[in-house]
């Protein structure tokens, strides 16, 4: 049984071999054929490194900005924003979350809507109350501060100090260090307004945000809005966005309060899962014109080779060689053309993705639109062992695929017609 | 013992509408050893009949049994198995791949037929060495004088020591010289290993060694001589020197 299979994989190795001295007797055909195979396996491969970057550095500013991994707070809150679904923290709760395998940082948050005016202006906004240490191992805001000309993050909670973006205090004609007026509903529902400093500005990539939100410390807004000590959310960020499934039940567990909820990223914005399964369509396409590529240019130069070597396949055959064998040697021949070209293609794509993200591409010329998507100006491509795994079966299936034909057509030459065609 | 036995044997190809009769009953018994030239002018049906005897094309009518195997009714694959366990075919135009040494040309035969590594090497470097090839064991048929190329073909042939050769017309492409050599090659593998050699040809040096020549018309046998063969000539003279 063991020495059969040492004999099959003897006899493999040679046809592979001849496969290969095949392959380079037509050297200038076969270069051509690596070559486009090369092209199409680099384009596909950027294609999804770029398309990686994106919904990568997407999913990272939405969550690092608004969502979070996990949220914890009043059941309907995430969709009917009101200051009345409030909740005390308990602070057990908090521990037994924090001590959570996986859960690397928490902070708590307050959240509503407000309206932000100076003389000149005013604009509707979500203000956002937070505890601005705590909130730096939650979201980037600390790095989306711009830190020149005086603009600095938040410290103090409980200072009149407010954080807004750079497009809020153009279009409220404000800069650091100038007042503006926040007014909120209190708990009461009643209108209450405080003056605030404008401590610093940031510039997140994500533009509707910038466009929506202020911060300000959550102290200070639980004293305006008369909440206390409750809080509107409680952020939970993981080791990684991808483990939210397997943590949410582990902090349900947690939670005795069956009014609160708990919501990952996923559930909270699916409109990023709508846009990464639109990319994902969108790679399909990629992998089909590869394979249409591949599948042509395989194709027509197996059936020119087998033609060249009709005779030469005959007198194999007239010797003893099996129509299956005969089968497997171009199949072999094909594979090794594809292998050949997948691997330079691959070497390139690897070289060119690490070049490319030591400073990034600049999508600058489509700067609104990339940052409507929340994705940045600046796509640092990202290449996964899974795409280059991906590239590697649909080029070397689409390879096999076409040369079935030509293989086929080779293992049934008759010997006698083949002897005879020189 | 016959290693073929022909009966009947028919082939009719459709030119286009009209029928060529090939082959016309041939019946016929070559034994196991034999030296043997099928000699006629072209169209007289000689390749045809090798072929058919090679399993390389099936017959009319008639039947047809080499090496103990009924070739008739056989399958593509059966039909590849018998040429690579019981034939070696030796071409006109030597038939090398061309993209393996002689070694590994040689050596493919054995591959195919599961021989194991070493012993295949073994086996092909020393029949490299009977045919004369044993410092041209690496180089390309394309590296190779046409001579040489057919040595190549005939250790190709003999290597897994088949139990028949069919060669068609082998010393038509070569000079006298070579065309001489080869067949005393021939001839001393057919002494040594007792091999049945069968040529198709039509060169008179081949018919004037041959142990045994027929002779082919319109596709009918119409002479069967039997000579003396060199290896009873052989024999005889080293008993005269005694």
């Amino acid at each position: 049984m063991i020495a059969n299979m040492m004999e099959t994989a003897i006899k493999i190795k040679t046809f592979i071999m001849l496969g290969w001295r095949n392959l380079w007797r037509q050297k200038r055909r076969s270069l051509v054929v690596i070559l486009s195979i090369t092209i199409g396996v680099v384009l596909m491969l950027l294609q999804i490194a770029v398309m990686n970057g994106m919904i990568t550095q997407m999913l990272d500013n939405n969550i690092s900005t608004k969502l979070g991994h996990i949220t914890i707070s009043k059941k309907g809150f995430f969709d009917d924003m009101k200051l009345e679904s409030n909740f005390f923290p308990d602070a057990r709760m908090l521990e037994k979350i924090s001590k959570e395998k996986n859960v690397v940082a928490i902070t708590p948050r307050v959240k509503t809507f407000a309206m932000i005016r100076t003389s000149e202006a005013s604009r509707g906004v979500i203000v956002m109350g937070i505890y601005p240490d705590r909130e730096k191992n939650i979201s980037k805001m600390n790095e989306y501060t711009l830190k020149d000309e005086g603009s600095r993050y938040l410290d103090d909670p409980a200072s009149n100090d407010i954080l807004i973006s750079k497009s809020i205090a153009e279009k409220l004609d404000v800069t650091v260090g100038d007042k503006v007026v926040l007014l909120v509903q209190d708990k009461d529902n009643e209108m209450t307004g405080v003056g605030l400093t404008v401590k610093g500005l940031f510039q997140t990539p994500v533009r509707d945000y910038d466009n929506g939100v202020v911060y300000m410390g959550i102290k200070r807004l639980q004293k305006i809005t008369g909440l206390k000590d409750n809080v509107s959310e409680v952020m939970v960020i993981t080791k990684n966005k991808n483990i939210v499934d397997s943590v949410k039940p582990k902090l349900v567990k947690n939670i005795a309060d069956n009014n609160l909820e708990i919501l990952t990223w996923k559930e909270m914005a699916p409109f990023l899962l709508s846009a990464i399964a639109m990319i994902d369509k969108q790679m399909v396409i990629f992998y089909f014109i590869v394979f249409i590529t591949i599948i042509f240019s395989i194709a027509n130069t197996l059936i020119m080779s087998i033609m060249e070597r009709f005779h030469e396949l005959g007198v194999m055959k007239s010797i003893g060689t099996r129509p299956s064998q005969i089968f497997f040697i171009i199949m072999f021949e094909a594979m090794n053309l594809g292998a050949v070209g997948l691997a330079v293609g691959v070497v390139v794509s690897i070289a060119a993705v690490n070049i490319l993200a030591i400073k990034g591409i600049d999508f600058s010329l489509f700067m609104e639109a990339m940052r409507q998507w929340g994705a940045g100006s600046i796509i640092y491509p990202l290449l996964f062992v899974r795409d280059i795994v991906i590239s590697v079966v649909v080029v070397e299936f689409t390879t096999l695929l076409a040369a079935i034909y030509p293989a086929f057509k080779a293992a049934r030459i008759k010997p006698l017609e083949a002897l005879h065609y020189i | 013992m016959s290693i073929i036995t022909i009966s009947s044997l028919t082939k009719i190809y459709d030119g286009g509408g009209i029928e060529v009769k090939a082959l016309r009953g041939i019946d016929l018994a070559i034994g196991r050893g034999e030296f043997t030239a099928i000699a006629g002018p072209s169209g007289s049906g000689k390749t045809t009949l090798l072929n058919l005897i090679g399993g390389l094309d099936h017959p009319t009518s008639g039947a047809l049994t080499v090496a103990g195997s009924e070739l008739n009714h056989m399958k593509p694959r059966e039909l590849s198995d018998i040429r690579l366990n019981k034939i070696g075919f030796i071409f006109q135009a030597y038939n090398l791949i061309p993209v393996l040494s002689a070694l590994e040309n040689v050596e493919y035969i054995l591959l195919l037929q599961g021989v194991a590594r070493s012993e295949r090497r073994d086996r092909s470097r020393r029949i490299l060495e009977e045919v004369g090839l044993g410092r041209e064991i690496n180089r390309l048929p394309k590296e190779l004088s046409g001579g040489q190329q057919q040595r190549v073909a005939v250790a190709r042939a003999i290597v897994s020591e088949p139990e028949l050769v069919l060669a068609d017309e082998p010393t038509a492409n070569l000079d006298q010289t070579t065309g001489s050599g080869l067949l005393d090659l021939m001839h001393d593998l057919n002494h040594q290993k007792n091999i049945t050699f069968l040529f198709s040809t039509h060169d008179q040096m081949v018919m004037d060694n041959a142990e045994r020549l027929i002779r082919l018309s319109d596709g009918m046998i119409i002479s069967d001589e039997k000579k003396k063969s060199k290896k009873e000539s052989s024999v005889k003279k080293t008993k005269k020197k005694k």
